[in-house]
C-alpha cells in the first residue's frame, strides 16, 4: 500500500512537472505576447522591448523555464502583469471558492446520479428509464453556456427565486453569507456530472445485476431490495468511483463557464480575463493548480477504490 | 424445518432433527408418507424462449435422501429445469406444467412465498465457484445471508457468527471462524464450493439442486465435493437434483438418472440399471463416447528419432514463486506426449516456454533441434482450450484457416482456397461453413476451424492446449478422432496437454505428470496410467471417477476406509 502510494505520488510529480513544461511552451510560442495588453496601444517599441527584457522574455524559452522553475520550486508564482498581485494571492483568494463551487457540484450531481442509475438499471426499458433516459440525453447535449443562460431566465427573470449573479466580495465568507447565489451555478455546473454519473452507476448496476453472484443471492431467498443495496450497489460502486478523479478536469473546464456566465468569483473567471489580456504567471499559476488538483483527484479516486474492493485490498489466495 | 433457522436452534446441528436415511426408504412404505417424501415434483414441464423449446414434457420427482441425477449435453435443457424449479427463470420465458418444491407449487407462488422456498425449499449450488460468490461481501456475511433471509425476526448478521462457523465446519472448511472475516477471491476453488454448499444448506432445504457442481473443479477436489453431497445426504437426509454433463460423477454419486437430450427425456433409470443395459441408442453413444483408461492399445512409436521440442531443466517463476521447477521433456517426431496436471501445476506454463511465449528462468527450450525462430515458428502449430475467444470474431472460417498460409508463404488465392477445402474435409467440416464466423458455429466446429488452422502448413509439432476441455463428450470424441486421423496423416510430433487422464490414455503415446510445477512422473502411457508409481499419479487415477457404478464404488472403497 505504501510503495503503492509512493510510486503514484511520483507519478504524479512527474505529470505536474510536464504539464507545466507544456503549457509553458505553448504560451511562449503564442504570437504577440502579453507587452501589448500590458502597456496598451500607444506604447513605443522601446517601451516593449525594456518590458520583454525586464521579464525575460529576449532569452530562449529553455532558459525562461528553467528560471521560472525555480521560482516556482522556491514558492513564487509569479506576480500578474494586470492585476498588480502576487499569483499566489490571487489564488489564495479565488481558489476555495471555485472548489466550494465544482465540490458542491460534483457532489450534489453524484448524490442525484447514483440512485438514479440504479433505479434506471432496475426499470429498465421500462416508462420510468426511457424518459428519464431520454431527458439525461437532452440535458447531456446542452451546452453549459446555454443551461446557465436557461437556468437564468426561468429562475432569475420569468421567476425570479434565485440571484442571477454570484455574491460579490473579497473573501469566502462574503460567497457564502448569501447562499442562495450558489444555487444557479452549482445546477449548471453539477448538470453534465449528474447525467454522466448516471449513465454509468445504470449500465454498471445494469452489468452487475447479470452476474452469478446476484442468481446465487436469489436461490438462498434473498429479498429483491437487499440483492441490489447490499449486492450490486457496492459492487457498481467501485467500478464507478474509480471515474470520479478522472472527471475532475471536466469539472474545472465546466466552472470556467459558469463561472464566467454567473460572474462567479473564482478561479474560471480569474483564467478568463487573465487569458484575454495574455497575463503569462496567472495562466501558468491557475494551469498548475488545476493539474495538481486533477493528479490528486485521481490518485483519491484510486485509493478510495482500494479502500472499498477488497480484491485489491487483501492479496488473495495463493494457489 | 423454519426452526432450524431460527436461534433457538442454533446450537444444535440439523441431522439431530431431520430423519435419518434408514428412516427415509422406510417412510415410503404407506402412500401418505411417500407424498411427504418427494421434495420435489416436476410434472410435464415444458419451457420455452421465443421459439426455441429448452425443456419438453419433462417430469421428474426427487425424495428425501435420493440422489437423481439429470444428464445431458449442453443444450440440453438440463440447467434450466433446476432454475424453474426455484422460479428463477427470467421473464421471458414460457413455463408450462407444474412444479411442487416443498408442497408448494412454484406456478402460483406469490413472490413471498417463492423468496422464502428459496434456500429453505431447496438450496442451489452453481457450476462456478469463482463467481457465484459476491467478491466485495465476506464470506461471513453471505453465509450469514442465507440463515437470516429465512428467519422469522432477523438480526445483525453478526449474530449469526457461531452457526456460520458449524456450517463452515459441516461442509468441511477448515479454519471456519476465520474464514467468516475472508472474501471469496481468498479461496480457492474448492474451497468456496464448499461454501456454496454451506449456503445452500443454511436454512435445512429438504432439496439441493447442484447444478455441474464439480465442473469447474480438479479431479481431486470433485472426489472431495461428491463425498461432501453424499455424507448431506447421509446425514441429514436432502434429497439433491445433480445436474451434470459428467457420467463418472453420475456413476459415482447418483441412485437414479434421467437423460435428456434437447429438453426432451430420452431415458429414466436406476444408476446400475442404465449403465450396465442403457435402452436408448441416445444413451449408448452417450457412453460409448466417454474415454475410459485402458481402452487404447499402444503401439510403440517413440522411435527416439530426432527431437521436435526438447525441454531441458525448464525454471519460471512469477514473482518469486517457482510455477515450473527444474521440468525436462521430450517429444520425438511422430509422437504424442501428454502432459497431465491438475490447476496450477505449470502445465500451461510450460507449454508456453515452448511456443516462446514465456521466457523460463534457467533451463533451454530447443525447438526442431535449435532456437525457436521464425522458420521454426512455420512448422509449429498451436491449438488452445477455449475456441470461442481463440478465433478472431471478424475473420471468417476460411480466412481463419488461410490465415497461416497469408503469413508464412507465397501461396496464391487459388491454391490457398483448394488447401482450405481439402482441410475442411479433413476436419470433417461442411464447405457451407467456408463463410462463416466463430461466432455462428457451435463449439465442436470452432475447434476443427482451430485443428485445421493449427496444421495448414504442415507442421512437425503441434502443441495443444486441452483442446477438448470445453466440449461435450460426444462432440470431444469426434473432435479426437480428426486429431487423430490428421496426426496420422502429417506425422506431427504433439504435446498434449490436458486434465483427463482417459483422454491422454486415448490420445498419448507417452505421458507426463506434472504437479505443483514439478515432473512426478513420466513414460509410456500404459506404464503411467495402468501401472502408476507416483502416489500423486494414483490418487489422480483413482479420483477420476469411471462411467461404471459398479467399478466405481469398487474404486471408492479404499479410500473411504
Amino acid at each position: 500500500m505504501t510503495r503503492f502510494l509512493a510510486r503514484r505520488l511520483l507519478l504524479a510529480l512527474l505529470v505536474v512537472f510536464l504539464v507545466t513544461v507544456v503549457t509553458f511552451v505553448i504560451l511562449h510560442l503564442l504570437p504577440g505576447g502579453p507587452a501589448r495588453g500590458v502597456l496598451g496601444v500607444k506604447a513605443t517599441a522601446e517601451q516593449i522591448d525594456a518590458f520583454n527584457k525586464s521579464q525575460g522574455f529576449d532569452q530562449s524559452i529553455p532558459v525562461q523555464y528553467w528560471d521560472y522553475l525555480i521560482r516556482l520550486l522556491h514558492g513564487d508564482l509569479g506576480a500578474s502583469y494586470t492585476l498588480n498581485t502576487d499569483v499566489s494571492t490571487l489564488l489564495a483568494e479565488r481558489l476555495p471558492k471555485t472548489l466550494v463551487l465544482t465540490a458542491t457540484s460534483t457532489i450534489l450531481g453524484i448524490i442525484v446520479a447514483l440512485p438514479l442509475g440504479v433505479w434506471q438499471a432496475t426499470r429498465r426499458g421500462r416508462a420510468f428509464d426511457v424518459v428519464s433516459t431520454g431527458l439525461a440525453f437532452v440535458l447531456y447535449a446542452t451546452p453549459v453556456f446555454f443551461l446557465s443562460l436557461l437556468l437564468i431566465i426561468l429562475f432569475a427573470q420569468v421567476w425570479p427565486i434565485f440571484p442571477a449573479q454570484a455574491a460579490q466580495g473579497d473573501t469566502l465568507a462574503d460567497l457564502l453569507s448569501q447562499p442562495g447565489s450558489l444555487v444557479l451555478p452549482v445546477i449548471a455546473g453539477g448538470a453534465a456530472t449528474a447525467v454522466a454519473y448516471s449513465r454509468y452507476m445504470r449500465s454498471s448496476t445494469v452489468d452487475n445485476l447479470a452476474e452469478d453472484y446476484v442468481r446465487t443471492a436469489r436461490a438462498k431467498g434473498t429479498p429483491e431490495r437487499t440483492i441490489l443495496w447490499r449486492h450490486v450497489w457496492p459492487n457498481s460502486l467501485t467500478s464507478v468511483v474509480s471515474l470520479i478523479g478522472y472527471s475532475i478536469p471536466v469539472v474545472f473546464g465546466g466552472s470556467l463557464v459558469v463561472e464566467s456566465m454567473f460572474n462567479y468569483p473564482g478561479v474560471g473567471l480569474l483564467f478568463w480575463t487573465a487569458a484575454r489580456n495574455a497575463d503569462f504567471p496567472v495562466l501558468l499559476g491557475v494551469v498548475l493548480v488545476i493539474a495538481v488538483t486533477t493528479v490528486l483527484g485521481s490518485l483519491l479516486a484510486d485509493v478510495l477504490q482500494l479502500l472499498i474492493d477488497p480484491r485489491v485490498r487483501v492479496p488473495g489466495a495463493k494457489s | 424445518m423454519s426452526e432450524l433457522a431460527s436461534e433457538s436452534s442454533s446450537a444444535e446441528r440439523p441431522r439431530e432433527r431431520t430423519p435419518s436415511p434408514s428412516e427415509a426408504p422406510a417412510a415410503s412404505e404407506s402412500s401418505d408418507a411417500n407424498a411427504a417424501a418427494r421434495v420435489l415434483e416436476i410434472d410435464d414441464l415444458r419451457v420455452g424462449y421465443g421459439s426455441t423449446v429448452a425443456v419438453d414434457g419433462l417430469s421428474v420427482t426427487v425424495s428425501r435422501g435420493e440422489i437423481v441425477a439429470l444428464v445431458g449435453e449442453s443444450g440440453s435443457g438440463k440447467s434450466t429445469v433446476a432454475l424453474a424449479a426455484l422460479g428463477l427463470l427470467p421473464r421471458s420465458a414460457r413455463v408450462e406444467g407444474t412444479i411442487t418444491l416443498a408442497g408448494q407449487d412454484i406456478g402460483s407462488a406469490t413472490p413471498e412465498e417463492l423468496r422464502q422456498l428459496r434456500g429453505r425449499g431447496a438450496g442451489m449450488v452453481f457450476q462456478e465457484p469463482m463467481t457465484a460468490l459476491n467478491p466485495v461481501l465476506t464470506i461471513g456475511f453471505q453465509v450469514a445471508e442465507s440463515i437470516r433471509n429465512h428467519d422469522s425476526q432477523p438480526r445483525r448478521h453478526k449474530h449469526y457468527d457461531d452457526r456460520c462457523v458449524e456450517l463452515l465446519e459441516r461442509v468441511g472448511v477448515p479454519d471456519a471462524a476465520k474464514r467468516l472475516k475472508q472474501y471469496p477471491h481468498q479461496l480457492s476453488g474448492g474451497l468456496r464450493q464448499r461454501v456454496l454448499i454451506a449456503i445452500a444448506i443454511a436454512a435445512g432445504p429438504g432439496l439441493i439442486l447442484a447444478d455441474e457442481p464439480t465442473t469447474a473443479l480438479d479431479v481431486t477436489v470433485q472426489q472431495q465435493i461428491l463425498d461432501l453431497i453424499r455424507d448431506i445426504r447421509d446425514t441429514e437426509g436432502t434429497g439433491t437434483l445433480l445436474i451434470t454433463h459428467n457420467l463418472g460423477v453420475v456413476a459415482d454419486i447418483a441412485d437414479r438418472v434421467i437423460v435428456l437430450r434437447n429438453g426432451k427425456v430420452v431415458e429414466e433409470a436406476d444408476t446400475e440399471t442404465l449403465f450396465a443395459s442403457p435402452k436408448a441408442d441416445y444413451t449408448r453413444q452417450l457412453l460409448a463416447a466417454v474415454p475410459k483408461l485402458g481402452d487404447t492399445q499402444h503401439e510403440d512409436r517413440h522411435a527416439a528419432e530426432n527431437a521436435v521440442l526438447q525441454l531441458r531443466d525448464i525454471v519460471v517463476e512469477y514473482h518469486g514463486r517457482r510455477v515450473v521447477d527444474d521440468v525436462s521433456l521430450t517429444v520425438d517426431k511422430g509422437e504424442i506426449v501428454g502432459l497431465v496436471g491438475e490447476s496450477g501445476s505449470g502445465k500451461t506454463t510450460l507449454a508456453q516456454c515452448a511456443l516462446g511465449l514465456v521466457t523460463p528462468k534457467s533451463g533451454a527450450v530447443d525447438v526442431f533441434g535449435g532456437r525457436l525462430d521464425s522458420k521454426a515458428r512455420r512448422r509449429l502449430g498451436v491449438v488452445f482450450q477455449d475456441p470461442a475467444s481463440s478465433l478472431d470474431p471478424t475473420k471468417t472460417v476460411a480466412q481463419t484457416i488461410a490465415e497461416p498460409l497469408v503469413i508464412h508463404t507465397r501461396t496464391g488465392r487459388a491454391e490457398r482456397q483448394r488447401k482450405v477445402r481439402e482441410l475442411m474435409d479433413a476436419v470433417e467440416l461442411p464447405q457451407s461453413l467456408l463463410d462463416r464466423r466463430g461466432h455462428e458455429l457451435s463449439g465442436g466446429q470452432r475447434q476443427r476451424v482451430s485443428l485445421a488452422r493449427a496444421v495448414v502448413l504442415g507442421p512437425d509439432l503441434l502443441i495443444a492446449d486441452e483442446p477438448t476441455s470445453a466440449l461435450d463428450v460426444s462432440v470431444q470424441a469426434a473432435v479426437l478422432d480428426v486429431l487423430e486421423r490428421l496426426h496420422v496423416g502429417f506425422g506431427f510430433g504433439c504435446l498434449f496437454i490436458s486434465h483427463d487422464l482417459a483422454v491422454v490414455d486415448r490420445v498419448c503415446d507417452r505421458v507426463a505428470v506434472l504437479r505443483g510445477g514439478q515432473l512426478v512422473e513420466q513414460g509410456p502411457c500404459a506404464t503411467v496410467l495402468h501401472h502408476p508409481e507416483h502416489p500423486y499419479t494414483q490418487a489422480l487415477l483413482l479420483a477420476s471417477p469411471v462411467p461404471d457404478p459398479a467399478a466405481q464404488r469398487e474404486r471408492r472403497r479404499p479410500a473411504r476406509a
